[in-house]
């Protein structure tokens, strides 16, 4: 741990770790400095000379992005000539800035808009042309360049050099005849490109998928986790009308830093998918929510009493939450079910962010124990109904359409007795289910994901789901309560009192402390 | 969304609170002796029959907001979304989209739903583009609750119709 300073800032007392950026110390003390190039985590450039403060003892004024705390240090900020040189970077910055506001994705959360509101002139004073540059430049699969936009910050620049250690992007030629464009022989598209529409001040880089879509001050940002894979990047979910408009990278540096990856964010259109069930199927056909409860109880209670539920199986959905999968345990234990297997569909990985595993809690179904083994019990489960011991299936999620091979997958599902499904969308080869349970996706939720680092972290919910919609968990506490008589409630709190008194590895942790950032599961465990 | 103040600079004789008073005072009175005298005189219509009768109403006058249409048939409108977030009564929908030509965006749906609307002008205040301005038109009262939702195609006015809107409106927006 670096020592603790003292610096003093218009007067006031702040504390910083010594050899920290002073720009970053003033931030963290709330300590409002503009600034564009300066980002927490890439190095630092110094290219916009926005953040300069005058320090006691330094006769010129300071960049205090690349000036470390030193202890006693002594900063004005309110000062005349820091004034002015803030109208003079904005003055600078829009001699040649396209008016492109009003088609400009980026207007509403612009640095160039919002910082020119504080500290611009209201009007210019220029008379020569704007500077021509390329506009909608095509630069990579999934991303957009538009050159007169770009106050040459070099984050994006930066972010490709340093983090994607790809480096597509540079700074050509220079002064006045800067311009900001992809090598000849390189596109942007490496698997973390759209990061830099993030991190781009101005509206210069911008998504393929965001752009003209919607304006961003009618976006209600809900804090939650990607479902995408095991890492869990932490996210806002952008949502418009009960519609998901984009996923946007939450800062967690336990977890995903400020980035996320381009599959995860460009991962949100199942949720509006029109082929998604939208009320449950019994036998094949739409039925109302107490009908299929019904039909679903019953047939497992009827199954139960004449084959035993050592004969029934269960596969539980990694895309589902501790809570949904803990009461899901709950539901077949009281049916006896002894076969447990998980299907988890896997993926291309890399060292950052991106894991095999494609789904959000594979970790939390292992955590709770709910199934056993290598492969998660699969081939267990598989082998027990190909041999006619398991003759019922409880299914959630279909991960098992990818995991296992479609002939093999059609002959265990033929040989069933009884099938329930719970998913996203209907599929013919769960035709001979008794009943089909329409799944809530991420985004329609409240609940804890656990990462595959064993951090335990907090969906919300964003969307609304349609009147008398049951989540995964309401459809196992009803059955449950169906069939076991048990008055359980789905509330989140009760379900994680259960959770503690069960003893798991959850019990050591309390579900209202769970913050924006997290909690990790205790060391133990898998 | 949170709501804001935003204080608006008014022309001067508006804050001088008593000459538009007077000269309110001044124009009523004015009537009124005209209106007696024409009656001492046996003077029939007081009133403009309408609808056979109509009097073309100033360019001030404010109806319902249309959309300008350019010589080409396209709209002016960019979808930039300002018109609706300024709308007090959120009666305007607007979904952007992509087009190919220089002005990059235009509005794949612009919705005015007018039984809502009330006319106050503030989308043709907010508009950066002069897209949208208050027509004269007021007869727009129709017999389903549908049929008051108007499409970009209904609104679309082309410029020409619009000129004297037009020509009062610059002026205001003049830089000093
Ligand atoms: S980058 Fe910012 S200032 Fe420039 S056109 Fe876009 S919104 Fe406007
Ligand atoms: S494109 Fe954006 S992030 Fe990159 S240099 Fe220009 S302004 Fe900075
Ligand atoms: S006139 Fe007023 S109420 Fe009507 S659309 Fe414009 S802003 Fe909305
Ligand atoms: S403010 Fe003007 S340009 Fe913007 S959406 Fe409304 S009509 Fe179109
Ligand atoms: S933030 Fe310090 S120079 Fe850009």
């Amino acid at each position: 741990m670096a020592k603790t300073v003292h610096v003093t800032v218009d007067g006031r007392t702040i504390e910083a770790a010594e050899g920290a950026p002073l720009l970053q110390a003033m931030l963290d003390a709330g300590i409002h400095i503009p600034h564009y190039c300066y980002h927490p985590k890439l190095t630092i450039d110094g290219s916009c000379r926005f953040c300069q403060v005058r320090i006691e003892g330094i006769p010129k004024l300071q960049i205090s992005c690349n000036t470390p705390v030193r202890d006693g240090m002594v900063v004005k900020t309110d000062d005349p000539e820091v004034h002015t040189v803030r109208r003079g970077v904005i003055e600078l910055l829009l001699l040649n800035h396209p008016l492109d506001c009003p088609i400009c994705d980026k207007a509403g959360e612009c640095w160039l808009q919002n910082y020119s509101m504080e500290f611009g002139a209201r009007e210019g004073r220029t008379i020569d042309p704007r500077r021509k540059r390329g506009k909608r430049l095509d630069i990579g699969e999934r991303m957009l360049l538009d050159q007169e936009r770009c106050i040459l910050c070099r984050r994006c620049v930066r972010f490709c050099n340093e983090i994607t250690k790809t480096g597509e992007l540079h700074i050509f030629t220079l002064g006045d005849h800067s311009k900001l464009d992809i090598y000849d022989d390189a596109r942007l598209d490496n698997p973390y490109s759209m990061n830099t529409a993030d991190i781009c001040p101005v509206g210069a880089l911008e998504t393929k998928d965001f752009h003209h879509k919607i304006r961003v001050w009618f976006l209600e940002e809900t804090a939650s986790v990607c479902p995408s894979c095991a890492n869990g990047c932490n996210i806002m979910i952008s949502a418009y009308r009960n519609r998901i408009w984009r996923l946007v990278p939450r800062r967690n540096d336990e977890v995903n830093d400020t980035w996320m990856c381009d599959a995860g964010r460009l991962n949100y259109r199942f949720v509006a998918d029109p082929e998604r069930l939208r009320a449950p199927l019994v036998d094949g056909a739409p039925a109302t929510w107490n009908e299929a409860l019904d039909r679903a109880a019953g047939a497992l209670g009827d199954f139960r009493k004449r084959q035993g539920g050592s004969a029934l199986g269960a596969i539980v959905s990694p895309h589902l939450t501790n809570e949904e999968n803990f009461r899901f345990g709950e539901l077949i234990h009281a049916l006896g079910v002894q076969q447990v297997a998980m299907a988890v569909k896997r993926g291309p990985a890399d060292d950052f962010l991106i894991k095999a595993e494609k789904a959000a809690n594979a970790r939390g179904v292992r955590e709770l124990r709910i199934v056993q083994g290598d492969d998660d019990g699969i081939e267990a489960l598989l082998g027990a109904i190909e041999s006619g011991m398991v003759k019922g299936l409880y299914l959630c999620g279909d991960d098992l359409l990818e995991t296992v091979p479609a002939d093999r997958l059609e002959r265990i599902l033929a040989q069933l007795e009884l099938l329930i499904v719970q998913t996203l969308r209907p599929n013919p080869r769960f035709a001979r289910a008794a009943v089909i349970f329409p799944t809530t996706t991420f985004a329609e939720k409240d609940g804890t994901f656990t990462n595959h680092a064993g951090r335990v972290q907090r969906i919300r919910k964003a969307l609304e789901t349609p009147a008398g919609w049951l989540n995964d968990g309401e459809i196992f506490t009803a059955l449950l309560n169906a069939i076991d008589a048990r008055g359980a409630s789905f509330a989140l709190d009760r379900v994680w009192g259960e959770m503690a008194r069960d003893g798991n590895v959850f019990s050591a942790l309390d579900f209202n402390e769970i913050g924006p950032r997290g909690m990790q599961l205790a060391a133990a465990g898998k | 969304m949170a709501a804001r103040v935003v204080k608006v600079a008014r022309p001067q004789p508006m804050t001088r609170r008593w000459t538009p008073l007077l000269v309110g005072l001044g124009v009523a009175i004015a009537h009124f002796f005209r209106n007696l005298l024409g009656f001492a005189r046996g003077r029939q219509d007081f009133t403009v029959y309408f609808p056979e009768q109509r009097f073309v109403q100033p360019p001030a006058m404010r109806g319902m907001p249309v959309l300008v249409q350019m010589p080409n048939g396209k709209e002016r409108c960019v979808a930039c979304g300002l018109c609706e977030f300024a709308c007090p009564t959120n009666c305007i929908t607007i979904f952007p989209a992509e087009t190919a030509s220089e002005v990059e965006r235009y509005p794949e749906v612009f919705d005015i739903d007018m039984s809502r609307c009330m006319f106050c002008g503030l989308c043709e205040e907010a508009c950066p583009e002069e897209a949208i301005v208050m027509s004269r038109q007021v007869e727009i009262a129709c017999y389903s609750r549908r049929g008051s939702l108007w499409h970009k195609q209904d609104l679309l006015v082309p410029e020409a119709e619009l000129k004297p809107r037009l020509d009062y409106l610059r002026p205001q927006y003049a830089r000093k």
